[in-house]
């Protein structure tokens, strides 16, 4: 093989790699700030997953702060973050917000005792054991480095930055591959058996 | 590459290197799997439900209701949604244990045919209604304002205990009735008669785990006896070292027979005999003293001497000195009488006879105990049986009844041919049956009311064997069809119908048991500080223990008369209609799971079959899977046959479970014989229960095979070391207890 | 098996039993099962079907063996030992019946293992022969090279006509419905060792140390960080529900678990293919041990009065 083209091919595919990595590290800046963990790589581009209501994560979670894990009650308890129960949304709007047509309508869901329709925007296929519990205990509950105060960063791994969306999109592949090398980047385990059920 | 050295670890790693990049590529690739957006919904609750964290299975403690004996179970429950049963162990009925027919009480609940609407009978064919149209039909008919005389009006229900037992007899009352006819095809009546004769209890506790022997004749305790868990768990203490021994005497092997380390085929029928050649044995070989006897006892106990019982029984004589002997050298000991051995039309001197080696050997009292009364009379159990059965056949004959209320039994199934039962109710005019399936009785209805199954329900109940607890039966989900109600409500509103005093502010049955429950004497609730923490301390035990007061046990001999064999020419042969754990009396063909799960002895799956001797095929000249035409005075019936040597020459058994109607389950349909139909008229003579062994048939081929479905290949071992048996000297040498011994 | 573990740990995976196995492993999933307590109730297999959503088959498809049993209770008639002790060439079967539950043994040399094509059967750190079924592709190898005969394959899709609406309620979501060409088996009810598991690692029980256990005549390797679980914390479906107790589960790697008590009191050891007892007339042995399948199941003699 003549070794002169080689090099010549290699710096035309390197220049426009090397400008791509330097836009994914600007990009994943914020991330990189989670300490003790590497977080995972990948990115998915979601479709649009209409809901009953138009939830804004990003007043809730951005602009009045409120910690992912006071809706999403159960992620540390459970394999399932769960949806929060009607009634914790109700603690609030039923004095805030009340003019606004989408606490109106989640009223009237409340008021007929019945829980909004949300459509999943996060799943993995029914053959696979994913536990939130034990991700945040590795990533938050035994990081000392990382308050607890800061959970939704270790929640973008997985989740984006929920907090600047109004309704959440799908913005992580969440395949095997991408599962399998933030084990691999993190000591998770590597056995089949632990998320294959 | 080539002038490289590369060794065979350097392949195998860059192998490794295309292989996983290759690996990771395809699982990066959302294609085939379903990576799904926006495809699910995902449901909130909208009140947080206390305990429940999704993903996390609760466990709620209950009472099973697969068969009469009322073990504790435990319900998982996820997302709402009832999963699967477990034991409870803080019940000492069960220990935490559950057979096969409690695990699959769960596909009884989510049966995919089971009843959801109200039927009523229009134009001759069952049709949905609403629940309007059942109640305004039923006030009609029964209500305070019907023309309906009171000893016109019956209930038809299996074993019913606890609240619910309280609020149907009050009923009765109100309807002024004594009709109550309670049916288990499974029972011991026959025992029950002679133990209040003997011993002035009917039902006392056997100390199974205490028992350095016991012989049973056809008493199938682990089986389908009175409560097979309870009885499981004391043999499993029993055949712990020094390890008790176990004979079974019976002319078809049962689950107990098959776990005996002496199994004697003994000729259908004379089981009696034998027992009373023991007490002979035992009298005049072993010198046992015999002075409490009166004189007439030990009269008849003479004329059995080893030679006639030989010759009658037919087992040989060897075995019966060998076992006459283990009754005199094991001490306390324990026999017991059951299934095959009551069943007969000298049902009740043959219990005797077997009761008298109790007396004989002194173990009552030892082995044989007490249970006690309970303080609360009215909830202890109403135990089904076969009487009840022919006694709601002869009222039917008479004209008797203008209204019958059915529950939890399927008489119709059950009943032989010759009690014309279908025919029989169809004449009655107005006939209710609460129903969780369309099965036989229910599809004869005019009126049919699904109820809740007994996970959806409340409920109480007293077990007729070791009612040592009020057992709580407590919803484990929210029913599955909105459209079904529970039975306890049902008994409720009938009481409110007949405008019943004292019922009136009950809103619903929960509300009466948590009102029974409250009106329990302090004494009891002592350590629970305050009615709401005792009600919950209730609902996670499962059960609320009560002190039975235990009266001291009689040890009345009384003389027997037993038959001597007669040979039939016409019939020689002996019909086993056998229950089984599985199937029991045919109530489980509608479960999947206990379909496929094979026979203990057979192995079958699916089907019907006929157990026989292989003396009795070659006579017949017929091998596995030949079909047989099984002919009685009644009827006749066809099955394949399945060969083996556990059971006795005379004797032919055909299981109990399958030849339902077609409208029962989709998965009992077109399957298998029903055998009750073609048992003789036969009764036991003392009791006037069925006599559900005492059926005479004649054997003939069909002519066709049809092979045999079974789990596994071989019944031989073939020299491989699968199952490896060694004697008890080894064992109680190893593990202890030779001393005993 | 990812790439970077492959890489770093090759020498590992190629490593024999006699050299500690080739894991570091968690745990090693034991059990023992007295036959003299057995009583061939069926129990335990119903209890199966219910916990690890088993599909029904029917009575065609049970013709030819089909079944998806993944407990099995076998019976036999012959009892050669017998036989011989008490002479009885009787015309009756008078020690009753031979009962054998039967599931997969778990084998820690197991012959399915080596056979299959995709590396989806392969032994865990747990000790535990694994089934992935999204990597089976149902070659079938596997089983014709189970002695045992307790894998199963799904020769069909049974979603559908197995658990009819509202059967399909019922199902386990702890664990997957297979579908057609699928092998499955017994996991000793992995899906309660994962909870078990889960639960003692975030209440922070796990051995801090890395450790080598000897079991009867075999050397583990126990890994750092591995879950602290106490003896009976958790059963698996039959052994939960057997009415006579004869099942008993748990860690070979804990001294203290039942059934390594049991097991050493019955003097058999892992890694044998014959026993050398001291004590010749204990009741364990392991079937078909003489094959050199390593299984992690004893079975107690059945016993008889004679």
């Amino acid at each position: 093989m003549n070794a002169g083209r080689g090099i010549v091919w290699s710096w035309a595919l390197f220049l426009p790699l090397a400008v791509f990595l330097l836009l994914m590290m600007s990009s994943a800046q914020v991330y990189a700030e989670v300490p003790n963990a590497v977080p995972p790589k990948g990115d998915h581009k979601g479709e649009d997953v209409p809901q009953p209501i138009e939830f804004p994560h990003d007043i809730h979670a951005k602009i009045n702060e409120i910690n992912c894990m006071y809706c999403h009650t159960y992620a540390r308890r459970s394999k399932v973050a769960g949806i929060p129960p009607t009634s914790k949304c109700m603690g609030c709007h039923s004095v805030i917000a009340t003019d606004k047509p989408r606490i109106q309508k989640l009223t009237e869901y409340w008021e007929k005792r019945e829980p909004p329709p949300w459509n999943k925007v996060h799943d993995v296929p029914d053959y696979v054991h994913f536990t939130h519990e034990k991700h945040l205990k590795r990533f938050v509950f035994d990081n000392e480095e990382l308050p607890v105060e800061r959970v939704s960063e270790v929640c973008a791994f997985c989740h984006g930055e929920v907090k600047n969306m109004t309704v959440a999109h799908k913005v992580k592949p969440l395949t095997m591959g991408f599962c399998v090398r933030c084990h691999e980047a993190n000591k998770g385990p590597s056995d089949c058996w632990k998320c294959h059920k | 590459m080539s002038g490289n050295e590369i060794n065979r670890r350097d392949f195998l790693k860059v192998m490794g290197w295309s292989g996983a990049g290759v690996a990771l590529a395809g699982c990066d690739m959302p294609t085939t799997v379903t990576l799904e957006e926006g495809k699910e919904k995902v449901t909130s609750y909208v009140l947080p439900e206390e305990y429940v964290i999704p993903g996390v299975g609760v466990y709620y403690a209950s009472t099973c209701q697969q068969c009469p004996a009322g073990c504790g179970i435990h319900g998982r429950v996820r997302e709402g949604r009832f999963l699967k049963v477990e034991g409870n162990p803080d019940a000492p009925l069960n220990h935490g244990k559950v057979c096969q027919m409690g695990q699959a009480g769960v596909q009884g609940h989510y049966n995919p045919d089971r009843i959801t609407k109200p039927l009523i009978r229009k134009g001759g064919a069952l049709v949905e209604a609403s629940w309007d149209e059942a109640m305004d039909l039923i006030k009609q008919n029964v209500g305070a304002e019907s023309t309906l005389k009171g000893e016109r009006f019956a209930w038809v229900t299996g074993t019913v205990s606890g609240h619910q037992a309280v609020l149907l007899q009050s009923h009765l009352d109100a309807m002024g009735s004594t009709n109550h006819f309670a049916h288990e095809i499974v029972n011991n009546a026959v025992s029950q008669a002679v133990n209040r004769e003997m011993l002035g209890e009917a039902q006392p506790a056997y100390r199974i785990d205490e028992a350095r022997l016991i012989v049973s004749f056809g008493a199938d305790l682990l089986g389908a006896s009175q409560s097979p868990v309870h009885f499981t768990t004391q043999y499993a203490k029993f055949r712990e070292a020094p390890r008790g021994v176990l004979v079974q005497v019976e002319s078809k092997m049962t689950l107990t027979g098959a776990n005996a380390d002496l199994w004697l085929a003994v000729r259908p029928g004379t089981e009696g005999v034998l027992a009373l050649g023991l007490a002979n044995a035992l009298l005049v070989k072993h010198k046992r003293d015999a002075a409490d006897l009166p004189a007439d006892v030990r009269d008849v106990i003479a004329k059995y001497d080893h030679d006639t019982v030989q010759r009658i029984t037919g087992v040989a004589g060897d075995r019966i000195v060998k076992v006459a002997a283990w009754l005199n050298s094991q001490s306390p000991s324990l026999v017991l009488a059951g299934g095959s051995a009551e069943g007969q039309a000298h049902g009740y001197d043959t219990a005797a006879a077997v009761m008298l080696l109790n007396i004989i050997l002194g173990n009552i009292g030892r082995t044989i105990v007490s249970s006690g009364d309970l303080p609360f009379a009215q909830m202890e159990a109403k135990s089904g049986n076969t009487a009840g059965l022919l006694a709601l056949a002869d009222t039917l004959d008479k004209g008797g009844l203008d209204a019958v209320f059915v529950y939890n039994t399927n008489p119709v199934y059950t009943a032989p041919s010759h009690l014309n039962l279908a025919e029989k109710l169809s004449a009655v005019p107005f006939k209710v049956v609460f129903a969780q399936f369309p099965d036989e009785t229910a599809m004869r209805a005019d009126v049919v009311l699904p109820i809740h199954s007994p996970y959806e329900d409340w409920g109480t109940h007293v077990a007729g064997y070791y009612g040592n607890q009020i057992s709580i039966q407590q919803p484990l989900m929210e029913p599955l069809n909105p459209t079904t109600r529970g039975f306890g409500d049902l008994l409720l509103g009938m009481l409110k119908m007949r405008g019943v005093a004292g019922y009136a502010d009950f809103e619903d049955y929960y509300g009466y048991i948590r009102q029974a429950v409250a009106a329990l004497p302090a004494e009891m609730k002592a350590d629970a500080g305050s009615e709401d923490k005792y009600w919950q301390q209730v609902l996670q035990r499962g059960l609320i223990p009560v002190q039975r007061k235990p009266r001291s046990l009689t040890a009345k001999a009384i003389a027997v008369s037993l038959p001597d064999y007669a040979q039939d020419s016409e019939y020689p042969y002996h019909l086993v209609p056998s229950p089984r754990l599985g199937m029991w009396d045919g109530r489980y063909a509608n479960i999947p799971w206990l379909q496929e799960a094979p026979d203990q002895i057979s192995k079958v799956v699916w089907d019907s079959w006929a157990e026989m001797h292989p003396l009795t095929a070659q006579k017949l000249g017929v091998m596995e899977g030949d079909v047989i035409k099984i002919t009685s005075d009644q009827g006749a019936i066809e099955a394949a046959v399945y060969i083996y040597k556990g059971i006795h020459p005379d004797a032919i058994a055909v299981p109990l479970g399958q030849g339902h109607e077609k409208e029962f389950s989709r998965y009992a349909k077109d399957r298998g014989v029903n055998p009750l139909k073609i048992l003789s008229p036969v009764r036991e003579a003392k009791t006037g229960e069925l006599a559900l062994y005492g059926t005479r048939v004649k054997l003939a081929k069909a002519g066709r095979n049809e092979a045999l479905v079974k789990l596994g290949g071989t019944d031989q071992q073939m020299g491989r070391k699968l199952v490896a048996t060694v004697t008890a000297d080894v064992f109680r040498r190893t593990e202890g207890g030779q001393d005993v011994a | 098996m990812s790439l970077k573990n492959i890489l770093e740990n090759w020498s590992n995976y190629r490593r024999d039993r006699e050299a500690g196995g080739h894991h570091e492993y968690e745990h090693m999933w034991g059990m023992a099962i007295d036959l003299n307590k057995c009583i061939g109730c069926n129990a335990c297999a119903v209890a199966c079907y219910a916990e690890n959503n088993l599909a029904i088959v029917g009575k065609e498809k049970m013709t030819k063996k089909q079944g998806m049993h993944w407990m099995r209770i076998e019976r036999y008639w012959g009892e050669p030992d017998l036989d011989k002790l008490s002479q009885s060439s009787s015309q009756y079967q008078e020690h009753g019946a031979n009962f054998l539950p039967m599931m997969c043994q778990q084998c820690n040399a197991a012959t399915c293992e080596p056979v299959c094509p995709v590396a989806a059967t392969f032994h865990t750190p747990d000790g535990l022969n694994a089934q992935v079924y999204n990597r089976c592709i149902g070659s079938r190898y596997c089983s014709n090279n189970c002695p045992y005969r307790l894998r199963y394959f799904n020769f069909y899709s049974y979603y559908e006509s197995s658990w009819p609406a509202p059967l399909h309620l019922q199902l386990n979501p702890d664990l997957s419905v297979r579908d057609k060409g699928v092998m499955e088996k017994c996991t000793f009810c992995i899906q309660r060792i994962r909870v078990a598991k889960d639960k003692a690692r975030m209440e922070d029980r796990v051995e801090k140390e890395a450790a080598v256990i000897k079991v009867g005549d075999s050397t583990f390797r126990a890994a750092a960080g591995r879950g602290k679980l106490e003896d009976m914390e958790f059963q698996t479906a039959c052994q939960q529900t057997c009415p006579t107790g004869a099942i008993v589960f748990g860690d070979m790697l804990n001294p203290e678990s039942q059934v390594r008590k049991l097991w050493d009191g019955h003097q058999v050891s892992l890694g044998k293919t014959k026993q050398t007892k001291q004590n010749p007339e204990k009741r364990g042995y392991r079937v078909f041990e003489a094959l050199n399948t390593d299984p992690c199941v004893m079975y107690m003699e059945r016993v008889r009065e004679v």
